[in-house]
């Protein structure tokens, strides 16, 4: 088929066979793209996040390969990971032998059809065109089921891994249940080498009563695209709780969207570790659409070089949703002169027994703080990477899978040169 | 050890010390005592280099050397420690990191050995003993969360970390119960030896029960306008602090 696209990197990433199945969902998202253009920064949505340097890129298929996992293997989840290379299952580099028995971890591209609700998660608006490229042409990625009431004792490793030696496009697709009353609690890392677009999109359905911990690890190589879609549905009781963690990327985007049934209870953390000319954007949306939700976002940025960070939040209280409680707070640290943050708060709230709150501070360290640690004799420079170092290491200490938390600190230290410090806790 | 000449300093261009004297020798405890806003917390921290203040004038001499040559970490590992009124809350750096690389900061300094993780842990666990802190404040961020009294108690503790030559110590009571005060009082009269000097900065006269000092010094409006012994904190705990400064308006400042 032809489509009437304007953007010749639209037209290029559509360029390729439309994959077999799902034709209803693909077809759908075509349509949504024949008539759009990447956004440029007249775009209010995109107005600090300029994609020029991608559009004038192109980026092919991605092909199979092979990498080295060792370094990314988790002691705790040795058996119960999935691997992607390059948006392909990687079976070899998969072990799922420690999975509990009737828990279904496995690539989509060995699922029917029929058998979940792909793209059924609602949403108020349009989905978005990075979320309507990877539902044109997602190959693979993962499903999680996890059956009514199952507490799952071991965390999953979702791996995504890319390595490209030319520009190509990548688009992951993961699709997570939980049904009433289960538990989980998940790992999903994105690596890379080399110059990717990567756009995946992660489904959740929390079950009634349901509790799903997720955290998410973006180390995309310093040359890759990462724009993100994430939609979470958290039934009656459910309780949603993501952290997201940005280290990589020329210039990367996610965009969250949860919505909260009845007494369900979410917590959306992100952190965003940025120098050079890296760009992080992030646009969440948390919809309090029943009574008695609570929310929670704690969202903080470092920004050194000529980084930028771009924080929207916007949170939306439906009229009947009386009893919410929407908390957010938005904390970014400038390293540098030449560092930008724009934060934007966006607070719509229609039922009148509410109570929301939000804060959002742009600074560099306190001058109090850095004294403070002088006066117990660490010099300057010491106490500064010390208190940067605590900013960060604030977000990350609360990671339940220890040794996630361990390697995300020496990397959090590497990074705010910490690390001359010895070790820190 | 610490030789104080006509010191003044400002904050925001406003004089606040307007000529200090102070004498200490190792052994000492010297409390400084005055009405609030009486320059008090400042004298301290000029002493310990805080950036808000400005020295205008004067000298200090620690162990004969020029103070305001070193730079507060300097300063920190040179022995002067000053357990603040207020104490900063640092999230994100767990209490027993910090205090292991501020111990070892000042080893390195002095040229002992510094200790790894599992040394620092039988060190501090029995230095937490001695201010009857709860190993959970350990493992808890900075100062984070802690209660005005459980902040005190971890200035305590740092001081009995780093075994400073000159302490300082402002405004110790303040938020603690009489319980923790006497904890805390006894752990400090526990650190201090004859080549240690102590300066208790404080307003109300009840902890030099605990602590007590040499030497008292009534300071107020930047200036000390008496020095006694011990005696004249009993005096200030029954009479206030007009009397001094009227004796004092009235010529008799010495």
């Amino acid at each position: 088929m032809t489509l009437a696209l304007t953007s010749s990197l639209l037209a290029d990433l559509l360029g390729g066979a439309r994959p077999a199945e799902w034709e209803a969902l693909r077809l759908g998202a075509e349509g949504r793209l024949a008539g759009r253009d990447l956004p440029t920064t007249a775009d209010e949505d995109w107005k600090y996040t300029d994609l020029k340097a991608l559009a004038s890129l192109s980026f092919g298929q991605a092909p199979r390969a092979t990498v080295d996992i060792s370094g990314h293997l988790l002691p705790e989840m040795v058996g119960t990971r999935q691997v992607f290379v390059n948006g392909h299952h990687a079976p070899h580099a998969s072990c799922a032998s420690a999975v509990q028995a009737g828990v279904r971890f496995f690539p989509m591209s060995t699922a029917s059809e029929a058998c979940h609700a792909l793209g059924s998660v609602p949403d108020g608006g349009e989905p978005g065109l990075f979320e309507d490229l990877n539902t044109a042409r997602f190959e693979d990625g993962a499903v999680i089921l996890v059956p009514r009431n199952m507490r799952v004792a071991l965390p999953l490793h979702l791996l995504f891994i890319s390595k490209a030696e030319d520009p190509i496009a990548i688009f992951p697709r993961v699709l997570i249940v939980l049904e009433r009353g289960s538990e989980l609690e998940l790992v999903e890392e994105h690596h890379g080498e080399g110059t990717y677009l990567t756009c995946p999109v992660v489904e959740v359905r929390v079950g009634e009563g349901a509790l799903l911990r997720h955290e998410r690890v973006q180390r995309d190589s310093d040359e890759a695209f990462h724009f993100g879609t994430l939609k979470a549905e958290v039934a009656k009781g459910g309780q949603y709780h993501s952290r997201t963690l940005s280290f990589g990327a020329r210039i990367s985007r996610q965009q969250p969207w949860v919505r909260l049934a009845e007494g369900a209870d979410a917590s959306l953390d992100g952190l965003a570790l940025l120098d050079g000319h890296q760009v992080a954007d992030t646009h969440s949306f948390l919809l309090h659409a029943e009574p008695h939700a609570t929310s929670h976002q704690l969202h903080k940025c470092i920004v050194d070089g000529q980084a930028r960070a771009i924080f929207n939040g916007q949170i939306r209280v439906a009229p009947h949703a009386q009893g919410t409680d929407a908390r957010q707070q938005s904390r970014n640290l400038l390293l540098s002169e030449s560092a930008r943050m724009d934060t934007k708060p966006q607070l719509e709230i229609y039922a009148d027994d509410v109570k929301c709150s939000h804060g959002a501070t742009v600074g560099q360290l306190d001058p109090e703080e850095l004294f403070y640690l002088q006066s117990r004799g660490l010099n300057a420079d010491d106490a500064r990477n010390l208190l940067t170092y605590g900013f960060a290491g604030d977000v990350l200490n609360h990671i339940p899978v220890a040794s996630l938390r361990r390697s995300l600190r020496q990397l959090v230290m590497a990074r705010t040169q910490a690390d001359s410090l010895g070790e820190l806790s | 050890m610490l030789s104080i000449k006509n010191l003044t300093a400002s904050i925001n261009g406003t004089p606040v010390l307007k000529g200090i004297d102070l004498e200490m020798k190792a052994g000492e405890i010297h409390a400084i005592m005055g009405p609030n806003g009486s320059g008090k917390s400042t004298l301290g921290k000029v002493l310990v280099g805080h950036p808000a203040y400005a020295v205008t004038g004067g000298e200090v001499l620690f162990e004969g050397k020029n103070l305001f040559d070193l730079e507060p970490d300097a300063r920190a590992r040179a022995g002067i420690f000053m357990g603040f009124q207020h104490p900063i809350e640092v999230p994100g750096v767990s209490n027993a990191s910090f205090l292991r690389l501020a111990y070892n900061k000042k080893a390195e300094a002095e040229g002992r050995d510094e200790l790894d993780p599992l040394e620092f842990d039988d060190f501090i666990h029995e230095k937490i003993k001695l201010v009857a802190m709860k190993e959970e404040f350990l493992d808890r961020s900075l100062n984070e969360g802690f209660s005005g009294g459980e902040k005190k108690r971890n200035e305590i503790l740092q001081m009995a970390v780093l075994e400073p030559k000159l302490a300082i110590l402002d405004e110790l009571d303040s938020g603690l119960d009489i319980d923790a005060l006497r904890v805390l009082g006894d752990a400090v009269n526990r650190l201090q030896r004859p080549d240690r000097a102590l300066l208790v900065i404080t307003h109300f006269p009840r902890i030099l029960e605990t602590i007590q000092p040499q030497y008292v010094h009534v300071l107020s409006g930047g200036r000390i306008l008496k020095s006694a012994g011990k005696e004249l904190a009993i005096e200030l705990e029954e009479r206030g602090y007009d009397w001094v400064l009227e004796e004092a308006a009235a010529g008799g400042l010495r």
